[in-house]
């Protein structure tokens, strides 16, 4: 039977870092958000506790926290002249499933951002003004440390508008440390 | 090890759970991963059983360890037929169930008073390094605990562990 809920302002389809981190900044506007999510609800306590969460075979090599394959099956290959096959068990690609999704057995591998990195974002893609009124958003919410600096130009600590109004990396200060240490 | 594997292959993994075991069916290419309509279970006895009848002369147990050894490396190297199931793929089943076994925390039913973790040196399910973070160099000789035990060495199992279900 049919059961019609009170409205609410927003939906969001899935609950794990996309959903999430817009439900929150919606929820901070004062809209009403409701988020939909397969799987079990999972929670700090006590599905994230200690010891009970090191547990490697249960986490790592069985997938514990991953799509159910009976459930959800997928056909893969490698090239087009292979037949493709289902994938029985998660090896290459790790889906997960309940509240918070992937995002809470987040594999992949972030590599520290190089000085020529943020060089070469700066100059070729994405001015840091159009990043600036976002960067803090993933990194503060996901409770990670971000490793990219408030702009700061004139070499003043990061964080610190400077006074001319212009805008600058802290990577300015990185690279003359850097030349420092080669010279 | 043995214990261990004998829960694993009783238990929910042995009995296929989040194994997709529809077709279609047919043998892949390694990059594929595991492509036969067996349970993990499944494929132990098969293969046991191929092996006891082709050793039925000379059962494995019986054999010196010289020979055990080469028995072992001819599954390996593939190419024999163990009832359907190809050597090689039973030789990784059995080198996975006997490296978990030996190292998985002993509420599993292996790795009995944390043996394999005193002789590597690895400490177990602590909870927290946050002391220890930002000292380098340091020699980490605590003796391990177990997922089942708390800071104060009580132990307390866990009936959601899913290996100690019948």
């Amino acid at each position: 039977m049919v059961q019609r809920l009170k409205p609410v302002d927003v939906v969001t389809i899935g609950v794990e870092l996309t959903g999430s981190l817009a439900a929150l900044e919606l929820a901070k506007e004062g809209l009403t958000i409701v988020g939909l999510e397969r799987g079990a609800a999972r929670f700090t306590v006590p599905d994230f506790q200690s010891p009970a969460i090191h547990d490697e075979l249960r986490f790592s090599i069985r997938k514990g926290m991953m799509q159910d394959n009976t459930k959800v099956a997928v056909t893969f290959r490698n090239n087009w002249n292979e037949t493709a096959l289902p994938i029985r068990r998660w090896e290459s690609f790790l889906p997960g499933q309940g509240l918070g999704g992937s995002f809470v057995h987040w594999n992949g591998q972030s590599f520290r951002a190089q000085v020529a990195d943020f060089i070469y974002k700066t100059h070729h893609e994405q001015p840091p003004s159009t990043i600036e009124p976002y960067k803090h958003c993933g990194s503060m919410t996901a409770g990670r440390q971000c490793t990219m600096k408030s702009p700061s130009r004139t070499g003043g600590r990061p964080g610190r508008k400077p006074s001319d109004g212009s805008l600058n990396w802290g990577f300015r200060q990185r690279t003359r440390a850097l030349t420092k240490v080669k010279t | 090890v043995p214990n261990y594997i004998d829960k694993q292959l009783a238990g929910a993994w042995g009995t296929g759970e989040r194994l997709y075991r529809s077709g279609p069916w047919q043998p892949g290419t390694p990059k594929q991963g595991y492509q036969l309509p067996l349970t993990p279970a499944e494929l132990f006895h098969t293969a046991l059983r191929a092996i006891n009848q082709e050793l039925s002369q000379t059962p494995f147990a019986q054999m010196s360890s010289d020979q055990q050894d080469e028995y072992l490396k001819s599954l390996e190297g593939g190419g024999k037929d163990l009832g359907g199931v190809p050597g090689d793929v039973f030789f990784t089943h059995l080198w996975e169930c006997t490296l978990e076994g030996f190292f998985s925390d002993p509420v599993y039913g292996g790795n009995r008073n944390m043996v394999s973790w005193r002789m590597i040196g690895f400490p177990g399910a602590y909870a927290s390094y946050y002391d220890l973070v930002d000292q380098h160099g340091i020699k980490i000789d605590r003796s391990p605990t177990s997922l089942a035990e708390d800071v104060h060495g009580r132990v307390h199992m866990n009936p959601n562990i899913p290996a100690r279900s019948p």
